[in-house]
């Protein structure tokens, strides 16, 4: 054991700020396991070492990863399942009548992780147009080259597609392959996936006239915060709209989106003449 | 023993061996799984051999399908016991009975079995979980198996075939109009 | 918010029930589907059956068929939790009327995303 109790107090205050999740003392076992891959991709020997050193020179990518670990088990398809339902309701239809027959929908999932919330757009999409694959593109993005490497593979395990994806979607969009379950062919044809760093220079992508930047602006200061929601509205076109997590905003944050209630979930739009 | 050049197969069709159905990584991924759902999120199964101790209990499901075998978990009674416990949570009884157990390691002889017949060729029936001396292997060839350690006791998870071997060609070169016996 | 819980497993009927109560459900339990069904016919009836799929007497995919066959029992909701998972299973499930299925192993996190999707999740339990 190389975790002292002040940085097991550490990761649980940590984990407590970022994710309300509580980690109970005895967990030590638990944040080791978890946390070595983390403290050895990072070329340090131990988990003690891999907390002092988040400690003295912290960094929003470690810290997002130390959570993540931490917290997420598997991500929920439908995660919150209020943004999927505002696409298909409102976002859709208003796209489809302010477009051409011909023109192709840009949608990006920002930090896609292994690719849930990417797939979970396309079977919504798959479901809702007849010519999904050819009238919508979904870029799916994430800083991290194995997640982005999951997404592309698009197979989950038993566990993962147990994460609220619906029965009737599991059967209708996956195979069977051996003990995971294997996205359709279809399906991955509309999903385009590479590593992006938000908190740095985008790369040329886009115009998008649906973005998904869910969860990832809570880990990081203000400063990049605006930096970040300035970057993406670049890349969106005029009459966009920006899905954020249940507990992000952009209020407070950058004046320069209008927020929008709808049903159960708020979408922000680039406000005119800024 | 070599064949005639001319030598024609049998017409039996070749019976499919559990090898070329499923490997030990993915019965250790579904095993895997199970535990970590089950078990506990912190319950991992090392894949490393040990002896299984002289007092052991086994838990199978028979899956009848294209192949037809029994999933068999096989561990000593008292990892059996722990393993009860680590399951039942909260809600375990302060003493364990025969019962207790039987139940717990089918349920996850169950699980594990029900997900090794999905990632086989279907469609297959899945039995009802037993409990108590493992079923023989009646062919050597015809398994798949799988040594693990549970909190460092040996667990032993057994993918085998219900039929015996099919005969060993004739040592004489089959008929030459390709005729079987 | 009533459940009932059908498996013939003891120590899987106390693991569902366990996490459905946490969820703020109250439980009862059937050992197999003809068990289930009287369970029912007494006049108790849940807003949810959990379902094991292999069980003796009565399995869960008869239940699921027999429930579906009255219709004084249509606002019950049907969910599978079994470890059959072959694909074909799953489509035969949904075709006799269950309304989602949860393939063993799970856990409670899965279990709570499925009933949320069913609209089914007791609004304390919410997030």
């Amino acid at each position: 054991m190389t975790l002292t109790a002040t940085s097991f107090d550490w990761v649980r205050q940590l984990v407590h700020r970022e994710s309300a999740i509580v980690l109970a003392p005895g967990k030590e076992y638990l944040v080791e396991a978890r946390l070595l891959p983390i403290a050895r991709s990072m070329g340090l020997p131990d988990v003690g070492q891999l907390v002092d050193s988040v400690r003295t020179r912290p960094s929003p990518e470690s810290t997002r990863k130390i959570v993540e670990a931490l917290t997420t088990n598997e991500t929920s398809w439908f995660r919150d399942g209020d943004p999927f339902t505002a696409l298909t309701s409102t976002v859709l239809p208003s796209l489809l009548s302010a477009r051409g027959p011909a023109e192709r929908l840009q949608i990006w999932s920002a930090a896609c992780s292994s690719g849930q919330e990417p797939y979970t757009i396309a079977m919504l999409l798959e479901d809702a147009l007849p010519n999904a694959s050819t009238r919508v593109a979904i870029t799916a993005t994430d800083l991290s080259r194995e997640m982005v490497e999951c997404t592309r593979a698009g197979r989950f395990s038993q566990l993962e597609v147990n994460r609220g994806l619906p029965a009737p979607m599991l059967v209708r969009h996956f195979t069977r392959a051996g003990n995971e379950w294997q996205v359709s062919p279809s399906l991955r044809r509309m999903v385009t996936a590479s590593e992006c760093n938000l908190a740095a220079p985008l790369p040329r992508m886009g115009p998008f006239d649906v973005v998904y930047l869910r969860n990832v602006l809570i880990y990081f200061d203000l400063p990049t915060k605006q930096a970040i929601l300035r970057r993406v509205r670049a890349l969106m076109r005029p009459d966009g709209w920006l899905f954020l997590g249940a507990a992000e905003t952009t209020l407070g944050v950058d004046d320069s989106w209008e927020r929008v209630v709808i049903g159960r979930s708020s979408a922000y739009r680039p406000l005119k003449g800024n | 023993m070599t064949l005639a050049p001319d030598a024609v197969t049998r017409p039996t069709q070749p019976r499919v061996t559990i090898p070329e159905l499923i490997d030990e990584a993915t019965v250790e991924a579904i095993a895997g799984e199970a535990w970590v759902a089950l078990v506990g999120e912190d319950e991992v199964l090392v894949p490393l051999p040990g002896d299984l101790p002289a007092e052991t209990v086994s838990a199978w499901v028979d899956v009848v399908g294209p192949w037809t075998g029994s999933v068999v978990l096989t561990t000593g009674r008292q990892t059996a016991a722990d393993l009860t416990r680590a399951l039942l949570g909260q809600a375990a009884p302060e003493l364990l009975d025969h019962e207790d157990v039987a139940d717990a390691f089918g349920e996850i002889a169950n699980v594990v079995g029900g997900n090794v017949k999905a990632a086989l060729p279907g469609p297959s029936t899945l039995g009802l979980p037993q409990v108590g001396e493992a079923p023989d292997v009646r062919n050597p060839e015809d398994v798949c198996r799988l040594e693990v350690l549970w909190r460092g006791q040996p667990l032993v998870v057994s993918v085998q075939g219900a039929l015996p071997a099919l005969p060993t060609p004739h040592q004489n070169p089959p008929h030459p109009n390709g005729a079987s016996l | 918010m009533r459940a009932l819980v059908i498996d013939d497993s003891r120590a899987m009927r106390r693991i569902v029930s366990a996490a459905l109560e946490g969820f703020g459900y109250e439980t009862r339990q059937a050992g197999h589907g003809q068990e289930a069904l009287d369970v029912l016919q007494e006049g108790y009836v849940p807003d949810l059956c959990t379902i094991d799929w292999n069980m003796p007497v009565m399995d869960g995919l008869q239940f699921v068929s027999a429930v579906r066959a009255n219709p004084a029992w249509r606002a019950l909701t049907l969910m599978m939790v079994t470890s059959e998972s072959e694909q074909g299973q799953i489509v035969r499930a949904l075709a006799a009327g269950a309304h989602e299925y949860v393939i063993k192993p799970f856990t409670a996190d899965a279990l709570r995303d499925k009933l949320a999707l069913l609209g089914m999740l007791p609004e304390e339990a919410v997030l």
